[in-house]
């Protein structure tokens, strides 16, 4: 009796390993194990549930909140877009604040869940590199927006809509080199592996092709709020321009302090400088540059048309990189899925990677990928005392 | 050079501003605060909200940032503090439970403020005080940081006076050495605990406004980042004790710009902590503490 029952449960175990087989990653060669979901090209549920962790709160919350207006924008429209034909993309925002944990958590509880078909990643790179590997590991597609250094894009089901700040800094170049500057200083913060980059190799780099010297270069702790040294080293060093890589919150004080040591020169900054940031600096910041992947009065018509839509939905608020970027990435998802025609996962990723082999054209602009990291053309941003304008637009 | 010590003065003496009232009410009563930092920049938010509603003079700001740091200070005492010291088994769990409890208590302001500012940087721009640059020789010197160094080495000075020489002060050291025997002596622990508090968070908020005066903006998560630095200055100079802070403070700010001036920078915090950790070693007390025996 008790053999039989044995005999009975092992049965019935093996019946559901083959079940589960049949029904694992869609069928699709090279998927990775664990990915769920019926077979490819079924068509679209009613609902399409998306998990988005998001920093509405903590540090990074400046561009998590911001995030959240492009995606409820997105929502919106490709509802109103009929990109999905009867269905209806539902987006489920859990706040992660500064946590990897959390961020962590929240992707494992999404992927174990199989009514999630993507999910849109964490904004702060710490996170977004802890959940990559369990989301490509699983076969879930993730589709972040800022979260910009390595280890985050690891495998086929991850994506990045914000394109790498080195891709577009080649703008700063010729325009530097336009004003015949033939010295630099570079300040950057050494905690932030991106503003590392900039600082130590893309700076350097810049300067060799457009005839310009760093003539020093420091960097400052990642939570430094006290610039009078650095500034003071720079205005003695005395160099035309000075490049700051330095976060949002530090780039307004590094410029005052700069300006109070005596500092006359060019100011070049990175898209920390946007989203208000420069604002406490007010008149003291004026004439500093950043290039930056999306501003508000950047020439593309799709841009133009975002901002168009934000405004009528934020009463007349001005948009940000942040809610462009993440305004993208929900239009980005919503194509793949389109494209697979299905919510199973691993026809998504395939979805996805062919809108990123074409490219769209949205928020940012005209948006290419190398490989499944975005590129854009980038524009040329100045501080005018009170605000942001276009310098130069990288869009042809 | 003179520029060099003239930032590392600067930079010591706010790190300073900061950490008297911490040293102050640890020293004292025994109370590690590690809501400080939020205090200090809550008061200062205080301040940035008031001056978007009515453009302020500089004093004026001053005196709303110590009285919101006062409130706030006095506030975590009597709702939080008290209520642990009260139940608490022996004085060593009660210090332990108030060290987590502002740990948690720190949460809430910077939420608020986070929450309100969306975590961008926020300063005095809408005030009618305008920072003005001074070259003086071979130096470079703003007002505020005139205010700034006169503020913390008078405060210190002058706290560090009254601590010997007011009778107040005789009996807040008195509970520092010991409380039982102190309150049998007469003193009332209560009232003067009280005034500590509000004493060591009118001083987070003189150093929240003046700081920001000072960078032109901070942001919610300064506070974080000055606990820090303020709390290896009073573990540097020795506990309890007012000298020891002020050169505790002088040193790590010393340390860091020397480092920042000779070398890239990106080392400043590992070896400023560094040479802390090595001078511990050799003096586990702190600078002053055998000589300042045990308690200011």
């Amino acid at each position: 009796m008790r053999g039989t029952r044995w005999l009975r449960a092992a049965g019935a175990l093996l019946i559901a390993i083959g079940a589960t087989a049949c029904t694992a990653p869609g069928g699709q060669a090279g998927a990775p194990a664990g990915a769920s979901g019926g077979g490819g090209g079924e068509g679209l549920p009613p609902t399409i549930k998306i998990l988005s962790t998001r920093a509405l709160t903590g540090p990074v919350s400046f561009a998590g909140i911001n995030a959240q207006k492009g995606i409820d924008l997105a929502v919106e429209r490709i509802a109103q877009d009929g990109l999905l034909g009867g269905s209806t993309l539902e987006i489920e925002t859990k706040d992660v604040a500064a946590s990897t944990q959390e961020a962590a958590s929240a992707a494992s509880q999404a992927i174990a869940d199989p009514s999630y078909a993507a999910i849109l990643g964490p904004e702060a790179s710490a996170q977004a590199a802890a959940v990559s590997p369990i989301a490509q590991s699983a076969g879930m597609p993730v589709v972040y927006v800022q979260a910009g250094s390595e280890g985050v894009l690891v495998g086929d089901y991850t994506f990045r809509v914000t394109p790498p700040a080195q891709s577009y800094f080649a703008l700063v170049g010729a325009h530097l080199a336009g004003k015949g500057v033939r010295t630099a200083s570079v300040l950057f913060n050494s905690g932030n592996p991106t503003l590392v980059e900039l600082g130590q190799k893309a700076v350097p780099a810049l300067g060799e092709q457009h005839g310009f010297q760093v003539v020093g270069s420091a960097g400052v702790e990642v939570t430094a709020q006290d610039f009078t040294t650095a500034a003071s080293q720079i205005a003695g060093q005395g160099p035309d321009v000075a490049f700051l890589m330095l976060t949002g919150p530090q780039s307004p004080v590094a410029i005052t302090q700069l300006r109070q040591a005596g500092f006359t020169g060019e100011i070049v900054g990175m898209s920390a400088m946007g989203a208000g940031n420069l604002a406490p600096a007010g008149e003291q910041a004026a004439g500093a540059i950043w290039p930056t992947n999306f501003t508000a009065t950047q020439a593309a018509p799709t841009s133009q048309e975002f901002v168009r839509a934000y405004q009528a939905k934020y009463g007349g608020e001005m948009p940000n990189n942040y809610a462009a970027e993440a305004y993208d990435a929900v239009w980005f998802i919503a194509r793949g899925i389109a494209r697979a025609n299905s919510v199973d996962r691993a026809a998504v990723q395939q979805g996805l990677a062919a809108i990123a082999a074409e490219g769209f054209a949205g928020a940012q602009g005209d948006i290419t990928f190398d490989g499944h990291d975005a590129r854009v053309p980038g524009v040329l941003v100045r501080w005018d005392g009170a605000g942001e304008a276009v310098l130069e637009d990288g869009t042809p | 050079m003179a520029q060099d010590v003239l930032n590392a003065l600067t930079l010591g003496s706010l790190y300073l501003l900061f950490a008297l009232g911490m040293s102050l009410a640890w020293g004292t009563i025994g109370v590690l605060n590690f809501a400080h930092g939020s205090i200090f920049m809550f008061s200062a938010f205080g301040a940035h909200l008031a001056v978007q509603a009515v453009p302020l003079p500089m004093p004026a700001m001053i005196a709303i940032g110590v009285g919101i740091g006062a409130v706030l200070s006095l506030a975590v005492q009597v709702l939080a503090f008290e209520p642990i010291q009260r139940r608490a088994a022996d004085a060593h769990t009660a210090q332990l439970q108030i060290i987590v409890a502002g740990i948690g208590i720190a949460g809430i302001p910077l939420a608020v403020a986070q929450y309100v500012t969306r975590s961008v940087p926020f300063g005095y721009s809408a005030g009618t005080f305008e920072v003005t640059v001074h070259d003086l020789g071979p130096v470079r010197v703003t007002d505020v940081q005139v205010v700034i160094l006169v503020a913390a080495l008078g405060i210190a000075g002058l706290i560090a006076w009254w601590l010997r020489a007011a009778r107040a002060g005789l009996a807040l050291r008195a509970i520092g050495v010991d409380a039982e025997v102190a309150a049998m002596m007469g003193v009332d622990r209560r009232r003067l605990a009280l005034l500590t508090m509000a004493v060591a968070g009118g001083l987070a908020g003189l150093a929240g406004v003046l700081l920001t005066y000072h960078l032109g903006s901070i942001a919610p998560e300064t506070g974080d980042a000055f606990l820090l630095k303020a709390f290896a200055a009073i573990i540097l100079g020795g506990v309890g004790s007012i000298a020891g802070v002020v050169i505790g403070a002088m040193v790590l700010a010393g340390i860091e710009t020397l480092v920042l001036v000779t070398t890239s920078g990106t080392w400043a915090p590992a070896i400023a902590f560094g040479v802390l950790f090595a001078m511990l070693l050799v003096r586990p007390r702190g600078l002053l503490g055998r000589m300042e025996v045990r308690r200011t």
